[in-house]
């Protein structure tokens, strides 16, 4: 008898989300069938990749980095050229500098950091916080305010502050959020239906389940992801169908293989390069377990993924 | 596996608030009761209009409509043995949620409904029975037998045939209550699909002891693979249990707030 061709197709799909405004706004989400598999049906959208600048400047201790970003010196300058680089669909802000661990910046710094980014660039942008609970509630109530309108994706919402948060950046200003468990399925999937009780609509916002380098703890990430995806297509389970972004280079580039030097480890090689290759790998790996967008920071890096996805999708 | 499928068993003749509004064909206890089994998790509601021999067609029609209308087209059981009334209800069913289920046929008098079914492309509620309770699961199974093959040369997938092991009144056949789950595992082992009135095991019981001894009965029962009842969602307990019968059996993932979903 003849092979028959049987699609598997769900009738659940994730939900779509857009970031951005005008042109290039990006839409993420949409696809009725399990991560990568066009050859099912084609995916309403393709994974988005976002090049990710800080507020702490460049690192130009990197030389792909520093020539790409070579006479861009001011935050604008750095966020134009990041937008322009090949393969970003939008810019990411990591407001590193805020860290009340680190350079403590004040709100109001970080906000006319924001709004010259914003004004700089034509895609969309996402901020990551200073990754600490406090300063981040306040930074994303006072940036949702000064950026309304503007449809930011504030990255990320966590179980002790998603209620300040989508009060301020959603509901009152129109912006998303994104909804951060630290790879806990159970709890990714709590604050979903927490912000859902809360009255924000699925359009609004977004996952980051967690992320960790190839190498570090990885395999978990990839056990969440998937039953994330097996929940939300082959269970129907609306609670798990927001689309994931991961900040891949937060994780990638704080590893050992992308920090030490090669005088040091000489056998490891060039250091650049394996930067480069634990970012690409851990990204590749997220979007073949269902991510939706990435961030990732070496131009190389973006060039790649993007290339993967449009080989892919 | 899915979730366990609830069907609610609310809008049923035999309730005099229901029995009226079905003669002055008046929607809203009907529209109402159908809201609040919704809202409590149900996930089809059953239409039980009765023998309804003088106006089935024109009945089930108006409560397929009504109930659909008003519910953002909430599936259907459409039960009665009234089969010209269950084939015009079919007639007037959105399928955008569900396709529509025949409750039910068995395989005695009612293994035409069968053939309905398939020619309706619905679900079938199919009771392993001919007539009276079957005396052993060699007996449910010969009628399961006879009941998938029927429906299989007509046509259907084996998915769309939900075998109804006849839950039994516990006062009165408490002996015979292993049987019966015994055979749903023996259903779930073919891989089949299983629905049944759960409300039978506690007939005769004192309105307190009803939710407990159905609240065990369907833990039992999914834990042998039931994956579905036609039951009261209103009850609390109930509902708590199949909800939390699911999570054990990982058909629908945990979150502190499962039994609000």
């Amino acid at each position: 008898m003849a092979f028959t061709r049987k699609p598997q197709t769900f009738s659940s799909s994730i939900n779509e989300v857009t970031i951005g405004t005008g042109e290039k706004a990006v839409t993420i989400g949409g696809a009725n069938i399990m991560p990568l598999y066009t050859f099912d049906a084609p995916a309403k959208n393709k994974v988005a990749v976002g090049a990710e600048i800080t507020d702490t400047g460049v690192d130009r201790t990197l030389p792909g980095i520093a020539a790409y970003y070579d006479g861009a010196e001011t935050i604008a300058e750095i966020a134009k050229r990041a937008s322009e680089m090949p393969g970003a669909d939008f810019v990411a802000l990591a407001l590193n500098g805020a860290d009340p661990n680190g350079d403590n910046r004040s709100v109001e710094e970080c906000v006319e950091v924001a709004k010259q980014v914003a004004e700089a660039i034509d895609v969309p942008l996402v901020i990551t916080g200073a990754r600490n609970v406090e300063k981040d509630t306040e930074l994303f109530s006072k940036l949702a305010e000064a950026l309304q309108g503007r449809n930011v994706l504030f990255v990320s919402a966590r179980e002790e502050n998603y209620k300040t948060v989508a009060a301020s950046a959603v509901m009152a200003y129109g912006n998303k959020i994104s909804a951060e468990s630290a790879v806990d399925i159970n709890l990714a999937k709590q604050l979903n239906v927490l912000l859902s009780q809360m009255g924000i609509r699925p359009e609004s916002y977004v996952m980051n389940v967690g992320s960790a380098a190839a190498g570090y703890g990885y395999d978990y990430v990839a056990s969440t992801l998937d039953r994330v995806k097996d929940a939300a297509l082959t269970q129907n389970d609306v609670m798990l169908q927001m689309p994931i972004i991961t900040p891949v280079s937060q994780e990638t580039w704080a590893v050992k293989e992308s920090i030490v030097s090669e005088e040091d480890y000489p056998e490891w090689g060039d250091r650049e390069t394996r930067g480069v290759d634990m970012e690409v790998c851990t990204a590749a790996a997220v979007i073949a377990g269902g991510s939706d967008a990435v961030i990732l920071r070496h131009p190389q890096s973006v060039a790649t993924i993007s290339g993967m996805i449009a080989d892919l999708m | 596996m899915g979730k366990f499928v609830v069907i609610g068993e609310r809008i049923h003749c035999i309730s005099p608030v229901i029995k009226k509004a079905m003669e002055e064909m008046n929607p809203e206890p009907i529209v109402k009761r159908a809201k609040e089994q919704i809202a409590a998790g149900a996930t089809y509601i059953d239409v039980n209009i009765g023998p309804a021999e003088k106006n089935g067609p024109e009945l089930m029609k108006w409560a397929v409509k009504t109930i659909q209308e008003a519910c953002n087209n909430v599936p259907l059981a459409l039960d009665t043995s009234n089969r010209a009334a269950i084939e015009a209800g079919i007639s007037v069913y959105d399928r955008t949620n569900g396709k529509p289920i025949v409750n039910s046929a068995d395989a005695g008098d009612r293994i035409e409904n069968i053939d309905l079914a398939a020619a309706n492309d619905a679900i079938v509620v199919a009771l392993c029975s001919k007539a009276g309770v079957p005396s052993d699961n060699d007996e449910r199974m010969a009628y399961c037998q006879e009941m998938l093959e029927r429906g299989m040369m007509a046509g259907m997938e084996a998915e769309d045939m939900w075998f109804d092991p006849l839950f039994l009144v516990i006062k009165g056949m408490q002996d015979k209550q292993m049987d019966v789950l015994e055979f749903i595992g023996q259903l779930a082992d073919m891989g089949l699909n299983s629905t049944g009135g759960l409300s039978n095991v506690s007939n005769g019981t004192p309105k307190h002891i009803r939710p407990i001894l159905e609240s065990a009965t369907v833990a039992m029962a999914m834990n042998r693979g039931l994956t579905s009842a036609i039951m009261n969602p209103c009850d609390a307990r109930l509902m708590e249990t199949v909800k939390a019968a699911d999570i054990i059996k990982n058909n629908f993932l945990y979150a502190d707030s499962f039994l609000e979903l």
